[in-house]
């Protein structure tokens, strides 16, 4: 078996919500032990309710819901759990038992806060000299006007640029998809942990990797930062059409809902589309004849297209236009996701099978958006329960004697329950489409994933 | 002084195109990888690509190209003719991991696939940036942005129900997967380090893409429900919402409770049982989003957003492209950094991903000019001779 690249690594993680958590999971998958510290009062929010929502296992909360929501499984996979208070000092004590024989630490709180307890940078890196020490927060850390403010993705991406180009052809700003900015936040500090685990390698030292969110939301809008700094152009909302290739859209397809998109950028591809919508006639008309005139024409093609669109499913619609070597693929909802081909081909799904006991079954989770050829990277086990491992984590790795172990329970230090549990919001799958939460449901879900 | 580099014993050559592939080698580049990049005498596709310096089309103007090519030396070589792919062979010995991003089997169909450079160098780690990785069905097929963002999902939860599924603005995809590929180089280069052994990593930017729907891919696993784009009415709480001035977000979370959020917008209706929780309030959309707009529409985005954010009340301000290059936090951060470019002149690129104390990314060279290092690298590394260089230069290989 070939080494994992994280293998003998421990991860200290006290992160929440998506970007950290997300990255915690990583190294988990990767072979580092992760232990994921909440406080019993101050547990991770994704655990119920919270910005992303919650779906319970075929809609059973059970006795302990706060451990059976989709979103904070598929994030917090590969992980240990321990509780701790950390507005105690005994809690804080025991963070710093623990960053003393760890590797890397994960934190996504405001400055202030780990500031506050004494466990910033500075002073952890008395406990480890060695530490890597990875902070996520809204803007990043230093003296700039934002820096201590609050911030999620969900409103920092109005801030970093990205509504402002995104949105219907001439319509207002848009936010689209969920939580962009998070992701490119986890696989930053990814990077950047791997770096600092060379460097330390190499040389013996830890060191401290601040990431800002803003900054990287804002690189993702780039090449408009630079089209207004020399050209003075601050840039437009085009939908789903492209700045210079013609014609490029979505198209309605066959039955309620069904999309299909498509991109043409060059006159070998437009002929393409036109022979296979059956109007080669359009392929010699001068008035197309190359992407200038199509984009002055896009209205009146979009028309065309959606008329032989419409026709088709868009699974046929994107297999025939791809035999002929025109870009295109279906808007797949998440059904079409957890069930498609390609991904179980590639292994990009994973099916987690949870223990006997916890009720949940077997779930798909995303594993790893890319491969390596020699090394398996699958995900090794699903997120401990809430606490699960307090008392491993105390008395095997940190030698704590039983009473220790007791007195941090009396005094609420440790839990593997919530000080108090968000009340489930589980509304029926009926409602949820009544209230536009969701836009169907599959009662058949289990037998099409074969769990 | 000069700070340390992590990635300073790394040789990559980016025989990428683009934007994602590019991205990926530039940011290795940025932590001190020593990056060539090999391009066919016309140059790669992104010279091609607008925006220009100025507006004005030329294969040293383009500001993609410019941005993401920093941190790299050039050289032009046809690897798709004999004497230039025995060239490219040559690099590959002294080289530790290549970046590529063409149609899958097309190095292959050179004799440059991963397993015949496994054997000229058993270290080397070949990373692929695809639309849709090296295997499966879809493999072969042709990806583009809107093609990425449909297959990865992310379009069916985007717009409103109204309209069609909406795309994001510009090439998130493409900046998606540069970043992830780099990260998943720097871990096969992080394992290499332990067994001596390269590997083919194998990035698809569709499951990049679609990595990113944590929310709604887990919830068909765990109860069978499909999250679809929003309603157009009553969702503008947690959207974008207009203002006196232009356009704000507002949203719950991070210790905002309903009563701190009402007491900022200063409507007292809104305490009513109607709104009391989240179904609540999405069943009575409508009315929410029109107190919250008449709340706002006195105020700015600015004071909207610093005074909320002073309260530890969620809210984001739409930005344009110019607001933030005027940024006072992007200045804090230092994310712009300015080249001095030999046909530009000086420009400000945004730059500055993220910090790090001992190892930061650091400046060394604005994008190369077509070819500009040919001659350096061939001589250098390779051991050419003048002589050599000017016949493969008459040849056309170089």
């Amino acid at each position: 078996m070939r080494k994992l690249p994280f293998e003998g690594i421990r991860v200290i993680d006290l992160t929440s919500v998506y970007a950290m958590p997300y990255a915690g999971a990583v190294m988990g998958d990767f072979g580092a032990e992760v232990i994921k510290i909440e406080g019993p009062g101050r547990t991770d929010m994704i655990r119920g309710g919270g910005v992303g929502g919650a779906a319970f296992p075929d809609m059973d909360p059970g006795e302990d819901p706060w451990n059976r929501v989709s979103t904070f499984n598929q994030l917090n996979r590969s992980k240990r759990s321990i509780t701790l208070d950390l507005s105690k000092d005994e809690g804080r004590d025991v963070l710093r038992q623990l960053v003393s024989v760890s590797d890397v630490v994960l934190e996504n709180y405001t400055p202030r806060v780990m500031r506050s307890w004494g466990m910033d940078y500075p002073n952890i890196v008395k406990l480890k000299p060695d530490i890597i020490f990875a902070s996520n927060t809204g803007y990043g850390h230093g003296g700039g006007p934002y820096s201590l403010w609050p911030a999620q993705a969900t409103t920092q991406e109005a801030t970093h640029g990205l509504c402002w180009v995104t949105g219907y052809n001439k319509g207002i700003p848009s936010k689209a998809g969920a939580s962009y900015v998070d992701f490119l936040a986890c696989w930053s500090a990814l990077f950047a942990i791997i770096c600092a685990l060379r460097h330390r390698n190499k040389t013996g030292k830890g060191q401290w990797i601040d990431v800002g969110m803003y900054q990287l939301g804002a690189y993702g809008v780039s090449e408009y930062i630079l089209d207004y700094a020399v050209n003075g152009r601050i840039g437009e909302r085009i939908g789903n059409r492209h700045p210079w290739r013609a014609p490029q859209g979505c198209y309605p397809c066959f039955g309620e809902d069904n999309w299909c998109v498509m991109s043409v950028g060059n006159d070998e591809e437009w002929t393409a589309l036109c022979n296979e919508i059956g109007r080669p006639d359009l392929a010699i008309d001068a008035s197309y004849a190359n992407n200038e005139r199509r984009m002055a024409l896009h209205d009146t093609i979009d028309v065309i297209i959606s008329e032989w669109t419409r026709t088709l499913n868009k699974t046929e619609v994107m297999e025939r236009l791809q035999r002929v070597g025109v870009p295109a693929g279906i808007v797949a909802d998440a059904r079409d996701s957890n069930v498609s081909p390609h991904y179980w081909a590639r292994g990009f799904l994973e099916k987690v099978e949870f223990p006997e006991g916890r009720g949940m079954g077997n779930r798909v989770m995303m594993g790893q958006p890319w491969k390596f050829s020699k090394t398996s990277i699958e995900i090794p086990r699903p997120a401990s329960k809430l606490g699960e491992d307090n008392a491993y984590i105390l008395q095997e790795l940190l030698g704590q004697s039983e009473n220790t172990i007791e007195q941090l329970q009396k005094d609420g230090i440790i839990s593997d329950r919530p000080s108090s549990p968000v009340k489930p919001v589980n509304p029926s799958l009926e409602e949820q489409v009544r209230l536009g939460k969701l836009a169907y449901y599959d009662s058949d879900y289990k037998k099409g994933l074969g769990i | 002084m000069q700070a340390s580099a992590s990635l300073d014993d790394l040789r990559v050559l980016d025989i990428s195109q683009g934007i994602a592939g590019p991205l990926c080698a530039k940011i290795l580049g940025d932590f001190g990888a020593h990056v060539i990049k090999v391009e066919p005498p016309e140059g790669e596709v992104a010279r091609r690509m607008p925006p220009f310096y100025h507006d004005e089309p030329h294969h040293e103007k383009s500001l993609v190209h410019l941005l993401l090519n920093t941190n790299k030396k050039g050289v032009t070589l046809k690897i798709d003719t004999d004497a230039g792919s025995g060239l490219f062979r040559e690099l590959v010995k002294q080289s530790d991991i290549i970046v590529e991003s063409f149609p899958p089997g097309y190095l292959e169909s050179l004799g440059l696939g991963y397993s015949s450079l496994e054997k000229i160098n058993p270290e080397i780690i070949l990373t692929s940036i695809t639309g849709f990785g090296q295997t499966g069905p879809y493999s072969g097929y042709k990806g583009e942005e809107i093609v990425a963002y449909a297959m990865g999902m992310i379009m069916s939860i985007s717009g409103t129900t109204d309209g069609e599924p909406l795309k994001h603005g510009g090439f998130q995809s493409q900046y998606e997967g540069g970043i992830s590929g780099a990260m998943a180089t720097a871990a096969a280069a992080l394992m290499r380090d332990f067994t001596g052994e390269g590997q083919h990593v194998d990035v698809s930017i569709q499951e990049v893409v679609n990595w990113t729907l944590v929310h709604s891919f887990s919830t068909f696993s765990w109860n069978g429900g499909v999250v679809g784009r929003r309603n157009p009415e009553g969702t503008m709480f947690g959207n974008v919402m207009p203002c006196k001035d232009g356009y704000f977000i507002t949203q719950l979370g991070q210790g905002t409770t309903w009563d701190k959020l009402v007491d900022f917008y200063g409507k007292e209706e809104l305490r009513e049982e109607r709104f009391a929780d989240p179904g609540q309030r999405l069943a009575n959309g409508p009315e929410l989003d029109s107190i919250l707009v008449d709340a706002a529409k006195d105020r700015s985005v600015k004071e909207l957003f610093s005074n909320a954010s002073k309260e530890r009340i969620l809210v984001g301000m739409v930005q344009t492209p110019k607001d933030l290059s005027e940024c006072p936090q992007l200045e804090s951060r230092n994310f712009y950094q300015e080249v001095e470019h030999p046909v530009v002149g000086k420009i400000r690129l945004p730059y500055t991903m993220f910090n790090m104390s001992e190892t930061p990314a650091q400046y060394q060279m604005p994008a190369p000019l077509l070819g500009q290092h040919t001659t350096e690298i061939f001589h250098q590394l390779l051991g050419r001779s003048e002589n050599d260089i000017v016949s493969l230069k008459e040849q056309g290989v170089i």
